[in-house]
């Protein structure tokens, strides 16, 4: 069995009085796609911030790629690439600018601009990439996000909401993304509350409720009337 | 479509008198929404400043009164004939600091309020409101009640300060119709061309009227005269003319209130070309940066040069100081004053919470690679640059009428200042932007990087520590040798620089960088 590429153990985050993950447990082979569902506030953003190295851990070992979060944040953050739920974008910056500043961070290889370019038609962003992104509409930002996270191939993706408010060709390039991503055995991690598309992007769910995992199963099971059902009961 | 008898009726509008009154209490609503949301400590920092506020007001108003050589000596004299000057430069002031903040500050940013049915005369008055919140109106206020309680004397006292209280609200509310009717300009056609041509104008006007000596005349023959003697009449006990005086007055008042009203309808129907022109603006690509510190420098300038209100405020902030400064002919000596107030006021614009610029922005950026440190110091040159323009473009317009060439103290004294009050607001501002982040947009021209009250704090903060840096400097321009002020300058300069590497340590803290980051980031 393979090393998992994401390896979340006993995690707990505390904001003062508020515990908004309560010994959370997760696991994502290389090459798999696991989508965290659940209610508001029950904890799938801050794991993904954890993850990607913005919120650092109150207890618990996080895992990226073999790196430890917290004693290695930025061996881990070499290794994942983060859409985050909200914005995600630097108001006055163009996708452009967000591209360069990404790929002089994480010292990519010359030629990285054709990839850029590539991604940026995939996801209709072609006509307006030199325009500043306090202008972008919402779609227009969360696709953007989403490139920007799977723009160095990152052996961990982490997609927080990567569909809300993005039209149906949008969709279609971040299932593109996230296909890639398997394909070339990085590890997926998408949280959402859009259950079909979370069903159709990934082959596990892991369902979350006050900030621990309450299921986890395979996600054709929340699939159809009957799957909906099941999640309902779950979250309540 | 289901139709009803009353289909075709028109709406009934309420007249203006009942949309006046729902404004007032639209405003007292929203006072009671900001009120409500200060907590713990930052309720007990407001009313702490109200009580000070308060204070300091009354002592001005009042203590002068007593002091020695009150109403009678030369000195006296003279202030009386100077108050005039006062009052005009009161209202051109606050007029330019209203236009520089595109109207002046919201009592709801427009982001927040979109969803809510705030009207422009709300709008109008709210902004009237929080005009006072600034640390420039402020000791404007309080210096001129100071200069008229000892120009004028305890007897009869109260109806003086009086009629200045009633000029101080005056002049804000003519200021703010002013501001509303350059910012209706400003949305119309080719209307920021005009603005901008109109400065120019005006700042030449005034150029030639200091290069040829005219204004002390034209200040001689400021309307603001019959402020002075309305509240002569009050200290003198001519009752009659002095209530007539008053109301006069107050009926001015309530034209302008009104005006700005009026005004600022007609602004609100049209759409902010600027900022709209910003937000839709294209950037022609520029090559990959040599390394990531420049990366990180280069995306900082960028969210700085590219904001409406930071644009604005910044060239405001290098060219007033100045010209006020050539205008009164302050000599070489007196030099080592102005970086301090241009550097307080450049913090001001984005450095008292240097992370608010990458807004929502700051999740992602956080998700880089790359070291903390490396992220706050591109900051910190950021800021510092910014502060660092806008003091030496301040310094050049000020030394062109600050007399014969400067001898090599002074030249050491403005050298010091500018090194030291840089890094001390550098140093203070970087460690309230890491201890104290807020949520703001700096997208409208409106938009400031903090709360109206916490910039009272933050601008009564540091003026008062840039003064008393810069009155160091004063002394030692006036000293033999250069050397003092370089002595000087030492123990302040590795005082900040100990404050901004304590705070670099802290921002590379986890815990506190992830509160920065969601806090900056939660819009």
């Amino acid at each position: 069995m393979s090393t998992p590429a994401v390896d979340v153990r006993d995690l707990r985050v505390q904001f003062g009085a508020v515990e908004a993950v309560r010994g959370l447990d997760l696991s994502v082979p290389p090459g798999g796609s696991t989508a965290l569902v659940g209610r508001n506030g029950a904890g799938k953003s801050t794991t993904m911030r954890v993850l990607a190295g913005v919120i650092p851990p109150t207890a618990g070992t996080v895992l990226v790629n073999g790196y430890d979060v917290r004693a290695h944040p930025l061996d881990a953050k070499r290794q994942a690439g983060y859409c985050p739920d909200v914005g995600g974008l630097i108001p006055r910056a163009t996708p452009w600018e967000h591209l360069q500043l990404s790929a002089r961070l994480r010292q990519l290889p010359a030629g990285w601009d054709e990839r850029a370019r590539d991604l940026l038609e995939a996801f209709d962003l072609g006509a307006a990439m030199h325009r500043v992104t306090s202008g972008f509409s919402h779609g227009m930002g969360r696709r953007m996000s989403v490139l920007l996270a799977a723009f160095h191939d990152p052996q961990v993706l982490l997609l927080d909401e990567p569909f809300d408010g993005v039209d149906p060709l949008g969709v279609e390039a971040t299932m593109n993304v996230v296909a890639d991503a398997r394909s070339r055995g990085a590890a997926v991690l998408i949280s959402t509350h859009l259950l079909e598309l979370a069903v159709q992007a990934c082959d596990e769910a892991v369902v979350l409720r006050g900030g621990q995992v309450v299921a986890a199963a395979p996600s054709d099971q929340l699939s159809g009337e009957t799957g909906a059902q099941s999640y309902r009961a779950l979250l309540s | 479509m289901f139709p009803t008898s009353t289909a075709d009726a028109p709406p009934v509008r309420p007249g203006v008198v009942t949309e006046a009154c729902r404004s007032v209490r639209d405003v007292r609503w929203l006072i009671g929404f900001r009120v409500a949301s200060l907590r713990g400590r930052s309720r007990r920092g407001a009313k702490i400043v109200v009580a000070v506020f308060v204070l300091l007001s009354t002592s001005a108003a009042v203590i002068p009164a007593f002091a020695p050589g009150n109403e009678t000596s030369a000195r006296a004299q003279d202030i009386v004939l100077l108050l005039p000057t006062l009052f005009i430069a009161f209202l051109i002031t606050t007029t330019l600091a209203i236009v520089g903040a595109g109207g002046g500050r919201e009592l709801l940013p427009r982001d927040e309020g979109v969803g809510f049915p705030v009207s422009p005369t709300t709008d109008h008055l709210g902004a009237l409101l929080l005009a006072p919140l600034n640390v420039a109106w402020m000791v404007q206020a309080w210096a001129m009640f100071g200069f008229t309680a000892y120009a004028l004397g305890p007897t009869g006292l109260w109806a003086a300060q009086l009629v200045v209280a009633i000029w101080l609200v005056t002049a804000t509310a003519i200021g703010q119709a002013i501001a509303w009717g350059v910012e209706w300009v400003r949305r119309g056609r080719g209307g920021v061309l005009i603005v901008r041509a109109a400065g120019i104008i005006l700042a030449l006007g005034a150029a030639i009227l200091v290069a040829t000596h005219q204004v002390t005349r034209v200040f001689d023959h400021s309307p603001t005269l019959q402020v002075l003697l309305i509240a002569l009449r009050g200290r003198d006990g001519q009752w009659l003319a002095w209530i007539t005086g008053s109301l006069a007055l107050t009926c001015m008042l309530l034209v302008a209130v009104c005006a700005g009203a009026w005004v600022n309808h007609a602004v609100a129907r049209r759409q902010p070309r600027e900022e709209l022109k910003e937000a839709g603006r294209s950037v022609t690509p520029r090559a990959t940066p040599p390394s990531d510190f420049a990366a990180l420098v280069r995306t900082d300038r960028a969210s700085v040069w590219r904001s409406v209100p930071l644009r604005r405020g910044f060239v405001v902030l290098a060219l007033l100081p100045g010209l006020v400064s050539a205008a009164g002919r302050l000599e070489w000596a007196m030099l080592p004053i102005l970086p301090g107030l241009v550097a307080a006021g450049g913090a001001l614009l984005f450095g008292v919470n240097a992370w608010c610029l990458d807004s929502t922005g700051a999740l992602w950026r956080d998700s880089l690679p790359v070291a903390p440190e490396k992220v706050f110091y591109a900051r910190v040159r950021v800021l510092l640059e910014i502060l660092l323009i806008a003091m030496v473009t301040a310094l050049v317009v000020a030394g062109l009428r600050a007399g014969s060439t400067p001898t090599a103290a002074e030249l050491a004294s403005l050298l010091a200042t500018t090194v030291v009050v840089s890094l001390q607001v550098v140093a203070r501002s970087m460690h309230w932007s890491v201890r104290r982040p807020y949520a703001m947009d700096l997208k409208s021209s409106r938009g400031t990087p903090a709360p109206p009250s916490v910039m009272v704090v933050y601008s009564s903060y540091l003026a008062l520590t840039c003064t008393l840096t810069g009155m160091v400097f004063t002394i030692t321009a006036q000293a033999s040798s250069p050397l003092w002020a370089l002595l000087w300058a030492v123990p302040f300069a590795l005082a900040a620089i100990r404050r901004i590497v304590t705070t670099a340590g802290e921002w590379g803290r986890p815990d506190v960088r992830a509160w920065v980051v969601s806090t900056v980031a939660a819009r």
